[in-house]
């Protein structure tokens, strides 16, 4: 009894432990946040300043047209997230629900893109959207959506609808549903976890894309978010204002957090059903 | 605000414009099928797939051919592309001062963090799988590092180990002190750089793997322990015999994409930005060649490297996996 009494006792400090090691960072960067410039390199530091500086959350987002790269950054995540469900969610349905020759040969394709590094095919694909005269435009960032560029979401999507049973469909087929009908009335309605999950990481893909925004967006008025972020940092020579820094890394992180455990049900379902299944 | 209008409005239309045209593609590729005699129901599936397959011709099979062709020339975006031969290749392995520090830095990265990461993964996922109270509030405490964004962890972390204020050398001063080292500048120095990166992506460590493992801990039979339990196994020795080889096709997959992945590090380090001395990542390289300097041969060749070696790495675990990892009804 008292062995077990210990035991439980430890475990439980090395819960709390973790945890705590885990949230400093988090608190560092909240207290740095709130912090005047003057003081920021003080020692030993105000973990809960005094005077909490608040006014340098609006500062930081004043010191750069952020109004603008998150209207950019808005346009760019509801083109791309839009397509993106869309096609993912038929080319699931094609590779779940029919048979044609060469199906399995693709989808293993489909599956072996998720290896190959994107930096592979980044100068030829620069090189297709600057003849198309597109480089300078969002475009590159979301046109693409449309052909279903996620693997990770298309074999979710799938793995989704191959658990749906058949006799659903074959009921549907009786009553004189055609394709359409059937992925609209049975299919799309079975996989709503699925799609929210996939949702949320296509949203999160999107708000944090950096190297697509970097390459492609000359136009300082087109910046992005996350864009914005690496000119706030200054020159390589500059002392960077750490607490204008972290109140925007804050900004940033916020929606996609609020996000997530909002949805963290949909995510883990979606995460851990295809992590297991074959 | 609303200087953008125009440009919005015409990337809204051509957006609306794709799938009118991949939708055309799609039909005349159905009606072809149809016409040299496939069933209808086998014609649909390809054309519902279709969309996917342009994109793949298009924006993977055509530009990974065409990346290796422009490994072979001096192409950049003010001249044309003229074959070089091997020259970008012998240049980055005999002259290129930065290709090897390159190199060595993103596989001793990878190398390490993915380990690390998968055992440390693991071991979280144990924790949280006892039963003990306030499990969500743990959980979601243990997984906020990894869902926030790699621009805000750069940043955060770039303050953390920032070399005269930064909280972790304020806090290991005095050890400094007593070892009569000087602080470390942690992302400017090519002995520090390794390990400031590893312990930053150790941060985040609770992420995606984590949850897939607490599931995956679930789902081993119970009457594996009971059977085990009764021939007097004991803890560790049903973590070894029976956890481990019941999980493992999935600590594969944890570490075939963790390496795929760490290989591939360039946000990140992007936005902690070490210094040139430190020494800088694959992936970085390939930008700042390919659109910093305007060497996309050379860039290509880089880009090429990095693909050779994730296949390579990748090809070495999978040959591997037959040695550690258990199928359910296959015989070791």
């Amino acid at each position: 009894m008292a062995l077990r009494v210990i035991k439980r006792g430890v475990l439980y400090a090395v819960l709390v432990g973790i945890a705590v090691v885990l949230l400093i960072p988090f608190f560092w960067m909240l207290s740095t946040a709130l912090t005047a410039e003057a003081d920021i390199f003080a020692w030993p530091p105000e973990w809960i300043p005094k005077h909490p500086q608040w006014h340098n959350f609006a500062d930081a987002w004043k010191a750069l047209p952020f109004n603008r790269y998150l209207l950019n950054t808005l346009f760019v995540v509801l083109l791309g997230l839009g397509a993106e469900l869309a096609s993912e969610t038929l080319v699931a349905y094609g590779f779940a629900r029919f048979q044609f020759p060469g199906r399995d040969v693709l989808f293993f394709v489909l599956l072996a893109t998720m290896m190959m590094p994107f930096h592979v095919t980044l100068i030829p694909t620069y090189l297709i959207w600057q003849a198309f005269g597109l480089v300078g435009e969002f475009d590159p960032l979301v046109l693409r959506a449309w052909t279903a560029w996620g693997p990770f979401y298309v074999f979710l999507l799938r793995q989704f609808m191959l658990r749906i049973p058949r006799e659903l469909e074959d009921a549907a087929a009786i009553d004189g549903a055609n394709a359409w009908q059937t992925f609209w009335h049975v299919i799309l309605p079975q996989i709503r976890p699925a799609l929210f999950a996939v949702a949320i990481f296509a949203f999160r893909g999107y708000w944090n894309d950096f190297l697509g925004p970097l390459i492609y967006l000359t136009d300082t008025d087109k910046y992005t978010m996350t864009l914005g972020m690496y000119f706030f940092l200054g020159g390589a020579n500059e002392q960077p204002h750490w607490n204008y820094l972290m109140a925007m890394s804050i900004v940033v992180a916020l929606p996609v957090l609020i996000l997530f455990f909002a949805a963290q049900r949909y995510f883990v379902e979606g995460i851990t059903f295809t992590g297991m299944k074959e | 605000m609303f200087a953008n209008m125009g440009a919005y409005g015409a990337t809204l239309i051509r957006w609306a414009l794709v799938p009118v045209f991949l939708l055309l593609i799609a039909a005349l590729l159905y009606g072809m099928l149809r016409l040299i005699g496939w069933r209808p129901k086998p014609a649909f599936g390809l054309a519902l797939v279709s969309p996917w397959l342009v994109g793949f011709l298009v924006f993977m099979a055509f530009p990974l051919l065409y990346s290796l062709y422009l490994s072979f020339t001096d192409f950049s975006i003010f001249s044309g592309a003229r074959w070089v031969g091997l020259q970008n290749y012998a240049r980055l392995f005999f002259r290129d001062r930065e290709f090897w520090p390159s190199l060595r830095l993103t596989v001793l990265y990878a190398l390490l963090t993915v380990p690390i990461g998968v055992v440390g993964a693991l071991l979280v996922a144990l924790l949280l799988s006892q039963r003990v109270k306030a499990i969500g509030l743990f959980r979601t405490i243990y997984y906020l590092p990894a869902v926030l964004p790699e621009v805000a962890v750069a940043l955060l972390w770039r303050w953390l180990f920032n070399s005269e204020s930064g909280l972790i050398n304020r806090l290991l001063a005095p050890l400094f002190r007593i070892l009569r080292l000087d602080q470390p500048d942690w992302f400017g120095d090519p002995h520090y750089v390794l390990p400031a990166f590893i312990i930053m992506s150790l941060w985040g460590i609770f992420g995606t793997n984590a949850v897939i493992f607490l599931a995956a801990l679930t789902d081993v039979p119970r009457s594996l322990y009971e059977a085990a339990e009764i021939d007097g196994a004991v803890g560790w020795q049903k973590l070894i015999y029976i956890t481990i080889p019941q999980i493992s096709p999935i600590i594969l997959l944890q570490v075939v994409m963790g390496m795929i992945s760490a290989l591939q590090i360039f946000t990140v380090a992007m936005f902690v930005r070490p210094t040139s001395a430190a020494g800088k990542f694959m992936n970085q390289l390939v930008y700042e060649r390919g659109f910093t300097q305007l060497h996309m041969g050379e860039a290509s060749a880089i880009a090429w490297v990095l693909f050779l070696l994730i296949l390579i790495l990748t090809l070495i675990i999978f040959r591997s996996s037959p040695a550690w990892v258990y199928y359910e009804g296959r015989e070791r």
